[in-house]
């Protein structure tokens, strides 16, 4: 079952690295430039084990960088997931705020490092509060929209039954926009994984996104490329995660995959 | 009052606030009377105001004019033994059938093992048994209605007010939904207001029929097909009150278009 759902792209995925790496052999790409999937595998183990820069591991760097990401990412959902349950089910605060998210998630989020940079010195806080910043936006503005959407004949039906007030909003409003929710915080997290590459540019040589930005020094491209690509697994797996994790939080929610 | 009502429309009138100056009210001011456990359909066309009046008298809108009494109190809300089924959609996705039905018991002061017992209960009436512990997804449009019609009992209300329950089902569903409706109504008898735009759905059903016509919605027509049930869809008495209906419906409409 499993094999059936992988196998398809697994197969494509393989028959890019195979054409790549042909290319390669063929000489019409240059190595530097884009190092063959085998370079990239000995640049790996290069990585885990003697580390780059050197000392500095690969499980260091994916260490620091899951830190600056999850703390960012559960101060912003902290914050967010409240005030978007309080904005969302006031008409008269969702017009007030809306014009504010709207300006707030339009910043691209690595415009305010100088300001982070100002506010918060150069060691972990400026990063935390980048990826925050993105990630809290995001987080507000999928609560709001999952307050907002929830469908207004479940409230009828609700209160056609005498449902307690509290019971509306605890029993009915939030189960009813929690996929929502849920959709929000995975988009929110991808937000968090896309910030820190650049709130790793500045301050620090340690973090995937330090490294990324530390190989184009020293024209390590196939650095480069096995950060970005441990960066695309992790968020794969978080991802992945999350669904499953949805998946069992919501069993009612399985008939819309099908 | 009127004695013996267990429901009581007085000059009810509704315009919706966006309605522009001059353009006629979706309700002219309806008198209504009916009778305890007696079975009355509202039929007419599409924006005569039929699902308005159910909502008016449910408590889920409020009347421009005119008042409600149910059961002799004047209609301030929702509740209060007043069971609405709506079209579709309605029941909580995130909740069992069970669950479901549960719910609205647990609402009027049943502990959860009551509550449970008699979705049991309900759940056989309207012939689920055994499908307890599905989510609505899991269950067919029909089955679905008839959830929700054991949620609406659950509330043991008084009256029962079905907008469309059966308006978005296929035809054969549709004709066992009304086979079922009348012996779950025989087995626990109440007054039901019945909304729906199939004629035939009516005189199939019902006591008395109230034929509405739009803008402004007013009864043009009421009658009340006096043959047991179950009826058959080819009798000749229902055939001529069809005809009477549906002239009426087509009169005014020629009316209106003069």
């Amino acid at each position: 079952m499993i094999l059936r759902h992988a196998l398809p792209p697994l197969l494509l995925l393989a028959a890019l690295l195979l054409a790549w790496e042909a290319a390669a052999s063929a000489g019409w790409l240059t190595v530097i430039r884009f190092p063959p999937p085998s370079r990239l595998a000995a640049s790996f183990f290069e990585l885990a084990t003697e580390g780059f820069p050197y000392g500095a591991f690969l499980s260091t760097h994916v260490v620091a960088t899951l830190r600056r990401v999850l703390a960012g990412y559960l101060i912003a959902l902290a914050l967010a997931l409240p005030l978007g349950l309080l904005i969302g089910a006031s008409t008269l605060l969702e017009r007030m705020a809306a014009p504010v998210v709207a300006f707030c998630r339009s910043v691209a989020t690595l415009s305010l490092l100088p300001l982070a940079l100002a506010w918060f010195g150069t060691e972990e806080s400026p990063k935390i509060f980048l990826i925050g910043y993105g990630c809290f936006w995001v987080m507000l503005a999928n609560v709001i929209a999952a307050i907002r959407m929830v469908d207004p004949v479940l409230l009828r039906a609700a209160r056609s039954m005498d449902t307690a007030p509290g019971d509306i909003f605890l029993r009915v409003m939030l189960p009813a926009a929690l996929p929502r929710i849920a959709a929000g915080a995975r988009m929110a997290l991808g937000m968090g994984f896309v910030v820190i590459v650049g709130a790793e540019m500045i301050g620090t040589s340690i973090g995937l996104g330090a490294l990324i930005m530390e190989a184009r020094t020293f024209y390590r491209s196939d650095i480069t490329m096995v950060g970005m690509a441990c960066i695309g697994a992790i968020g794969f797996a978080i991802t992945a995660v999350l669904g499953r994790l949805e998946s069992w939080a919501m069993p009612w929610q399985r008939g819309r995959d099908a | 009052m009127i004695e013996g009502a267990a429901i009581e429309v007085l000059g009810v009138g509704k315009r919706f606030a966006g309605d522009p100056a001059g353009m006629p009210a979706v309700l002219g001011g309806i008198d209504l009377a009916i009778g305890a456990n007696e079975f009355v359909a509202l039929v007419g066309r599409s924006g005569c105001g039929k699902t308005t009046l159910l909502n008016i008298i449910a408590g889920l809108e409020t009347a421009s004019a005119g008042a409600v009494r149910v059961g002799g109190a004047l209609v301030t809300g929702p509740g209060g033994g007043k069971g609405v089924v709506f079209q579709q959609n309605a029941l909580f996705p995130w909740l069992t059938a069970a669950r479901n039905i549960a719910f609205a018991a647990r609402n009027r002061g049943l502990d959860g093992r009551a509550a449970a017992a008699l979705a049991d209960d309900l759940l056989r009436l309207v012939g689920l048994e055994g499908s307890g512990r599905k989510y609505p997804f899991e269950l067919s449009g029909g089955m679905q209605q008839r959830v929700a019609i054991a949620r609406a009992l659950a509330l043991d209300p008084a009256i029962l007010l079905m907008d469309e329950p059966f308006g978005a089902l296929d035809e054969i569903t549709r004709t066992d939904m009304q086979d079922e409706l009348l012996r779950v109504w025989e087995a626990r008898r109440k007054t039901v207001v019945f909304v729906t735009h199939s004629i035939t759905e009516a005189l199939l059903l019902a006591d008395r029929i109230i034929v509405l016509a739009p803008r402004p919605g007013r009864i043009v027509l009421e009658c009340r097909p006096e043959l047991p049930r179950p009826r058959r869809r080819s009798d000749p008495a229902l055939a001529r009150l069809h005809e009477a209906i549906w002239e009426a419906l087509r009169d005014d409409h020629a009316a209106a278009a003069a």
